[in-house]
């Protein structure tokens, strides 16, 4: 079995790449892991709203319209508009000061793309951690050879020395969004205020751009999220979310 | 007289206020160290191979009470500084020596046989706005306590800091650590595992 893992700073933030595999080596591996760095800065420089010259920045300030920009900025402006409808609005990347901000959904969109290149150069399990969303493939492997689902815990907001959750996922994606890392970044779009629906809002599911998108909703709409995370393009994913002042939490 | 009297009574009262409002101890830690500005290390990339670990390392400024250090081997050079007593911790040094990878603890933790008592502190782990470490307290093989005795400075304090015992129904033991990577606000989580990880192989868990 070879194993590769790589840490590496990116968006701000750190990326956490393990992968591994009983049949491509470790060369190999360490090619897909250079692709996989090489797409997060190529990310960096597309997405981000603290260079100035990113294609985003450029769309923010109505230098480019979306039709002239890269595809997968074309892809990540379609799929915002997806997680707003889904969302009912809670989540508006248009509704931020300064125009279009994907921030709350590429993330777990690049750590999708990232996982899915490992795969296909052939690593069987792999978990890219995007500093708090996650996607995972394949399961591990534990110490006696036995594949099994990735275990992953979901930090307490009011104790980051401690996991309130665990949740146990072979494939699919992870987000956790809360206000209490960065302070109060998320905005509500319907009031334009600091998001106040809970402390934390995790997701799981299939897709991590929109695991990350509806954690970053369900911090808009707090327990009202209930009213569309019912809806069937959010079947089969999970919520958990925590709520501010009461020491209490809900799931879905 | 007069004047004089109400400026003695206003200074005496003004004082009084200035007292009453000295800001709250936050943290039920005794060890709060607080790096101010001050890089305790720096991640670079870290790439391990599953029969090599070769990690890259960078010595670690400090500030008067806290050391950490990271081994370029971290199975062979480990050694866990065990305080008995939670006044040696808060007054001691802490030495932590940790392995940079979950591969190289889960060694580690196969190699020792039982977890020791103790108070166990993770390396320091520098993140974007500051620097996280994690101390935890083990009796009889089980964490009873983990607390951040680094946390990012600013705005976030009352975030990091509150150790408040929260969500019990819910809250599992940082044992459950037993998890392969954490889900939470972006930032200190990468932090806050690593340094829990060299804090539970320090332990032996």
């Amino acid at each position: 079995m070879n194993q590769l893992r790589k840490q590496f700073p990116v968006w701000g933030t750190i990326v956490d790449v393990d992968c591994a595999s009983a049949v491509v080596s470790a060369a190999e591996l360490d090619r897909a892991m250079e692709s996989v760095i090489k797409f997060c800065e190529d990310v960096d420089r597309d997405f981000s709203t603290y260079k100035s010259g990113s294609w985003v920045s450029r769309l923010r300030r109505g230098e480019v319209a979306i039709e002239e920009c890269p595809d997968d900025v074309i892809e990540v402006w379609d799929l915002c508009a997806q997680a707003k409808w889904i969302s009912d609005g809670a989540f508006d990347p248009w509704a931020v000061d300064g125009g279009f901000d994907p921030s709350g959904l590429v993330k777990g969109w690049a750590a999708d793309k990232c996982a899915d290149m490992l795969v296909a150069a052939g690593a069987e399990h792999v978990q890219v951690n995007a500093a708090g969303d996650l996607s995972l493939r394949g399961g591990f492997v534990d110490g006696d050879g036995v594949v099994k689902p990735w275990p992953i815990g979901v930090v307490n907001p009011n104790n980051k020395m401690e996991v309130v959750k665990i949740y146990q996922i072979s494939d699919g994606a992870i987000a956790t969004s809360g206000t209490y890392e960065r302070g109060a970044h998320i905005v509500d779009p319907h009031t334009g205020m600091i998001a106040i629906g809970a402390k934390s809002a995790t997701v799981v599911g299939a897709d991590g751009w929109l695991c990350d998108a509806m954690a970053t909703a369900v911090m808009v709409g707090g327990t009202d999220s209930a009213k569309w995370f019912g809806q069937p393009e959010l079947a089969g994913y999970q919520l958990f979310g925590i709520n501010r002042h009461e020491d209490t939490a809900w799931e879905i | 007289m007069k004047r004089a009297l109400l400026i003695a009574g206003g200074t005496v009262g003004g004082l009084g206020a200035v007292l009453a409002i000295t800001p709250p101890q936050l943290t039920s830690s005794g060890s709060i160290n607080i790096a101010g500005g001050a890089a305790m290390g720096s991640t670079g990339s870290t790439s391990t191979a599953a029969a090599s670990s070769s990690t890259s390392t960078k010595a670690v400024a400090t500030t008067a009470t806290t050391t950490a250090t990271k081994s370029a081997k971290p199975v062979a050079t480990k050694k866990a500084t065990t305080k008995a007593t939670a006044a040696a911790s808060a007054s001691a040094t802490a030495t932590a020596t940790h392995s940079a990878t979950p591969t190289a603890a889960a060694t580690t933790a196969a190699a020792a046989p039982a977890a020791k008592n103790g108070t166990f502190t993770g390396p320091a782990v520098f993140v974007n706005y500051g620097t996280v470490q994690v101390k935890i307290t083990v009796q009889n093989g089980k964490i009873v306590d983990a607390v951040a005795v680094q946390a990012p400075t600013g705005r976030n304090d009352r975030y990091t800091q509150m150790a408040v015992p929260i969500l019990k129904q819910q809250t599992l033991a940082a044992q459950s650590a037993n998890i392969k990577g954490a889900s939470g606000a972006s930032y200190t989580s990468y932090g806050w595992f690593k340094s829990l990880q060299g804090a539970l192989a320090d332990a032996g868990l």
